[in-house]
């Protein structure tokens, strides 16, 4: 809402400056986002009356004009404007004036400085000027019109109130009261502690004209859906002469951000902007059979509204039809054929109160927002029907010729009562924590135009004013009683926790030791949005569920559905970097999936790690070992080292079709030894590879953060350091080529050996003398006693049985 | 063997001694001293075979020469041992001198990788409210319009609904457009009191810009007691509490009336512009303020719709974007850095 200081000071008396205005204001709730200075675009012009007009001698086209500029004299004035006449009231450049600049895209900077001049012969100590000439308008068919009574002598600027200030203020979506002058300036008073001025707070019923009698001001209406339109009035008018608006009018409309048409709309719009209440006017010759009826659209289908759009209509939507069909779209916009239009001489002011849902769903499913919807959807005053009819007449008889009124029509078949509120001190004051008199609540309430009454048994009972619809319960109450004052009036105290401290978040604690630990590994966490292309869904399908969900009001065709996978968002990651400097990229990101199971929607959390290029721990010249699902596999090993997984977890070929993204000899199943999966793990496909243009592999994994944080644990069994040493023993042994190498550990570790104590794996060797087909596997066993130092006898024998058992057990030749 | 008297083995002691020193001195070699040595002390060497020699003496001379014999070695093994070190030491430090490391060429470095800063600021923020007492929840991502907005408040076609642009998936459901679904989802389970937050993304259709993401990170706290143990007091006492260890210690706060749907009373938390100290600047839009984040006491039709007894029990509310205040803290001007993922900003946190 945009709001002028100058038409707020026709309420209020506010004299602070416009600073001081907006932090109030914003303290209480309606945010000023910013105040913009306007400054009028011309200077020394002063209104001046025109007294004689006469031809110029010289030239056909022009006259030579005497104007009265009160104090600042007469001017004999050479003037090209088919308008100028005796006895009108204009603008006048005297001489030393500076205009608007010529257009209005150049630098802005004003015309130099006008000078007495002789035209065609003839002196000109001045100039009268068009609204172009002045930066007002762009009319430049004839100079400026004043009304007759407008000052003469006086600066133009001041008159028009140009120099002025508009305050831009982001009205939240309760105080649709506050989209008016009169609701902001009820806001000022309260909040300065000012008496609003009577001028147009209740205008007073206009005289009604002659024409009450006239058949042709008769109309019929009829309300079918009070539930949407509690309450129509509407004000028929004849003899209206439809024209432009006066300057001062348009002038109005115009920091508001609204265009002028006519005098009759740009008055329905005048006095939305003051009092709130929009209004419409018909053209009345052409509501058919003379009958206005407010009705859901039923069988009508469509409605071509001003803005020459041609709107469907759906059974329940709230229209204004005529004997015919609808007229307008009630709330929203009306109709093309009943538009008010140059021809138009009869019309009829519509001003009702529609409910606010009923807008709402037709303007959110047709798209459309208009300044009297935004207001509906957001509350009238419940009573503001009357006033704003009023009003309008006022100003439509004063700008459109001395019109004729009819009776106003006022339907409303269940008249609201005042809205009460009971509520009680204590409560009022328990929710902002203070302590209050009902005295003071009631002392501040009365300045929102809230009247306070003891209800009996310590309760209260607040009268709701009819434009506050948002006020309904105690606690808005407390808003009221604390907004008025400021929030600092609320003391601070201190909130101490309410739970016991020290429970552990095992949660971030395990999220926090994964990030630890890959950072540490040189990964580099990213973030990425979680919409996905269905082809990237298709390619990346994550490891659980089936089809990927669908956004049905998607940005674009690119972000049409939610990612199965974080693995697509981490290879544009990489391609991203790649075109920017980066020559390796080692990159992770925990984020959120999501898939259908079972027709269900279903998210899950993922930790997915890209690694790429050449691994950074090199001196100069040195080259760094490049990554590759193995240097990948270590640093996964390495959190799962973190969260106590590691001798649980095993590492299994993945069948190509589990995972056709990665490199079909090249992938692996994450997998706990329950069977539980936990991910995968492989190099990024070749075939996709390609795309890229890349010199290296792309190692991939994704895993389950859910499983992760279930199984893993920060608890992991402390043992001290053994107190004997440990005898080493070499074994190698010749396996077939494609037999896993992690079986050899585990089979051995089986042999019945109590002081075997771990197995390690330190040589795969292939070629050379061994047989084709065959690879030799070498590993170093570890025995040691816990309360002894073993003897090599000792050893040797053991180490020669647990030997012979792993021959056998795994079919292996001695090396 | 008369011949071989004391005095002639004492004689020949001396000047064994005298030649081997003499030469030793003048021996500028590891060599050189070798050959000393052997010729003097070596098994066949001039010393070793005097003492050999010394077996013929009587009885009684023996323990004297004996003695001094053994002097003499003694002392020429010293000095050979000690020429020794001196010239190994020298050389050592020789070839020292010879292998010098510029000290200025760069160390090498263990690369280590960056958490996200977005990362960064929520765990800060997680931390604060833990320490202050609060539990940290996780929620869903995927919500029904219950759990988004019809208990937090929000009537069907209200426009309060057009402040967030909703993302809908099919079967009524939809993309939360706020983390305060977790108001619902916690307190639909439990009982007060309660002192929770809930981080996580959250989803509205505005496209990626300099100010906004379709996707980004709020944090959503709140607190439920019994009536008149938690009130807008409290509320202003939690959160000036958070801020200033958020922002530091001398952080200036100022709350200011404002709307949501789910709270009542509602109010806006702004900190003094930390850019300008309040002097008006591009930032605080020349206000002097920066605004944080939005909070009040929780709306009586929450509580109802949880199945909370209004008048029985109370509770603030509260919410931030992580975005806004990573920005904010990080002195960034530009929303997208946080989703390009370019290395090059990654790498400064």
């Amino acid at each position: 809402m945009k709001l002028p200081l100058s038409w707020l000071r026709e309420f209020v008396r506010i004299e602070a400056d416009p600073a001081t205005l907006g932090e109030r204001l914003s303290m209480a709730g309606l945010e000023v986002e910013a105040v913009e200075r306007l400054k009028p675009a011309f200077s020394g012009v002063v209104v001046a009356k025109v007294l004689r007009v006469e031809r110029h001698p010289n030239a056909d086209r022009l006259s030579v004009c005497e104007v009265d500029a009160g104090a600042a004299g007469r001017a004999s004035v050479v003037c090209g404007a088919p308008n100028a006449r005796p006895g009108m009231v204009s603008a006048l450049a005297v001489v030393g004036a500076r205009l608007a600049p010529e257009r209005a895209d150049g630098d802005g900077a004003l015309r130099p400085p006008l000078e007495a001049a002789v035209i065609r012969g003839v002196r000109s100590e001045g100039m009268l000027c068009s609204e172009r000439e002045l930066g007002l308008f762009d009319n430049h068919r004839g100079i400026v019109v004043l009304p007759d009574d407008a000052p003469v002598g006086r600066s133009l600027a001041d008159y028009l109130e140009l120099d002025d200030y508009v305050l831009n203020i982001a009205v939240t979506p309760n105080r649709g009261d506050c989209l008016s002058v009169l609701g902001l300036a009820r806001e000022v008073a309260a909040l300065f502690g000012l008496k609003l001025g009577p001028a147009h707070s209740r205008p007073a019923a206009p005289r009604l004209g002659h024409a009450a009698a006239d058949p042709a001001l008769s109309i019929a209406i009829e309300v079918t859906a009070p539930d949407l339109c509690p309450r129509y009035a509407a004000l028929p008018m004849a003899r209206v002469e439809i024209d432009d608006s006066p300057l001062w009018l348009r002038q109005r409309l115009k920091p508001c951000g609204m265009r002028p048409v006519n005098n009759v709309v740009d008055v329905t719009n005048y006095v939305m902007l003051e009092l709130g209440q929009p209004l419409h006017a018909f053209d009345l010759d052409r509501l058919r059979e003379r009958r206005v009826i407010v009705r859901r659209a039923g069988d009508d289908r469509e409605l071509e509204t001003l803005d020459h759009v041609k709107r469907a209509l759906l059974k329940d939507d709230l229209v204004i039809a005529d004997g015919v069909g609808p007229v307008a779209l009630a709330g929203l916009m009306g109709g093309l054929a009943s538009e008010v239009d140059n021809s138009t001489t009869r019309i009829l002011l519509e001003s009702a109160f529609f409910a606010a849902a009923g807008v709402a769903r037709t303007s959110r499913r047709l798209g459309l927002v208009t300044e009297a919807s935004y207001r509906f959807e957001r509350g009238a005053d419940r009573q503001g029907q009357i006033a704003a009819l009023y009003r309008a007449a006022q100003l439509i008889r004063k700008v459109a010729g001395r019109c004729e009124l009819g009776a106003v029509i006022d339907v409303e078949p269940h008249p609201l009562p005042a809205r009460q509120v009971e509520f009680s001190r204590e409560r009022v004051a328990g929710l902002l924590g203070i302590s209050m008199s009902a005295g003071e609540m009631a002392r501040r309430l009365r300045l929102l135009e809230i009247n306070v009454k003891p209800a009996g048994k310590g309760r209260l009972v607040a009268t709701i004013p009819s434009f506050r619809a948002d006020l309904g319960e105690a606690a808005d109450i407390a808003e009221e009683v604390a907004r008025v004052a400021g929030l600092a009036d609320i003391p601070t105290l201190p909130c101490r926790p309410l739970k016991d401290i020290g429970g552990e978040d095992q949660r971030r604690a395990l999220l926090s030791v994964i990030r630890a630990t890959l950072t540490g590994c040189g990964l580099t966490e990213t973030k990425t949005l979680a919409f996905a292309a269905p082809r990237d869904n298709q390619t990346f399908a994550g490891f659980k569920g089936t089809a990927p969900v669908q956004v049905a009001n998607p940005l674009s065709a690119e972000l049409s559905e939610l990612r199965k996978s974080l693995l697509y968002g981490l290879i544009g990651t990489l391609r991203f970097n790649l075109h920017r400097e980066a020559q390796a990229c080692h990159l992770f990101e925990l984020g959120k999936v999501f898939y259908r199971e079972q027709g269900e929607l279903k998210e899950g959390e993922r930790l997915g790690a890209l690694s790429y290029g050449e691994l950074a721990f090199k001196g100069l010249g040195e080259r760094g070992r490049i990554a590759d699902p193995l240097t990948l596999k270590g640093v996964v090993e390495s959190c799962l080292d973190a969260l106590g997984l590691s001798a649980r977890v095993e590492f299994a070929r993945l069948p190509p079709s589990l995972a056709p993204h990665l490199h079909p000899g090249k992938a692996a199943e994450v997998r706990l030894d329950t069977g539980v999966s936990l991910g995968q793990l492989g190099e990024l496909h070749p075939e996709l590879a390609l795309a890229l243009e890349l010199d290296y592999p792309v190692a991939l994994c994704e895993l389950d953060v859910g499983e992760l944080i279930a199984y893993g644990s920060l608890r992991k069994p402390v043992a001290p350091p053994p107190r004997f040493p440990a005898i080493r023993r070499d074994l190698a042994l010749v396996l077939n080529r494609d037999f896993p190498v992690a079986q050899v550990r585990k089979v051995i570790a089986q042999a019945d050996a109590s002081l075997l104590e771990s197995v390690e794996l330190f040589d795969v060797y292939e070629g050379g003398s061994l047989p084709a087909g065959k690879k030799s596997v070498a590993v170093t066993c570890r025995y040691r006693a816990k309360d002894r130092t073993l003897t090599d006898q000792e050893v040797n024998q053991l180490h020669a049985k647990v030997t012979a058992f792993a021959m056998e057990r795994l079919g292996a030749l001695p090396r | 063997m008369a011949a071989f008297a004391k005095s002639d083995v004492r004689q020949s002691l001396e000047a064994i001694r005298a030649q081997a020193l003499a030469e030793l001195a003048e021996s500028s070699g590891l060599d050189q001293i070798e050959s000393v040595r052997v010729r003097v002390l070596g098994r066949s060497g001039e010393l070793t075979e005097l003492i050999r020699s010394m077996r013929e003496l009587p009885e009684h001379e023996r323990p004297a020469v004996g003695q001094l014999a053994n002097q003499v070695k003694r002392e020429i093994e010293a000095r050979i041992e000690s020429l020794q070190h001196e010239l190994r030491l020298r050389k050592l430090n020789e070839s020292l001198a010879q292998t010098p490391l510029d000290v200025t060429l760069p160390g090498v470095r263990f690369f280590h990788g960056h958490t996200h800063p977005l990362t960064q600021v929520t765990e800060r923020l997680l931390d604060i409210w833990a320490a202050m007492g609060f539990e940290v929840v996780a929620t869903p991502d995927i919500e029904d319009d219950f759990h988004n907005f019809g208990a937090l408040n929000f009537a069907p076609d209200h426009p309060a609904r057009d402040m967030q642009d909703t993302f809908f998936l099919d079967g009524g459901l939809l993309l939360r457009t706020h983390t305060s679904n977790g108001q619902i989802r916690v307190m639909e389970q439990r009982r007060p009191p309660l002192a929770v937050v809930c981080p996580g993304a959250c989803y509205r259709r505005d496209e990626l810009s300099v100010r906004y993401s379709p996707m980004f990170s709020q944090i959503e706290g709140f607190a439920v007691d019994d009536f008149g143990k938690i009130t807008m007091a409290h509320l202003k006492g939690a959160l000036t509490e958070f801020l200033r260890a958020f922002f530091g210690p001398e952080s200036e706060v100022r709350f200011r009336a404002s709307f949501f749907p789910f709270t009542e009373p509602s109010a806006e938390a702004d900190v003094r512009c930390i850019f300008c100290a309040g002097a008006g600047c591009r930032v605080c839009k020349q206000s002097g303020w920066i605004e944080i984040l939005g909070s009040g006491m929780i709306h009586p039709n929450v509580l109802r719709a949880v199945g909370y007894d209004p008048e029985r029990y109370a509770g603030f509310a509260f919410g931030m974007g992580v975005e806004r205040l990573a920005l904010i803290k990080l002195g960034v001007d530009d929303m997208r850095l946080f989703f390009e993922n370019d290395l090059r900003f990654l790498g400064q946190f």
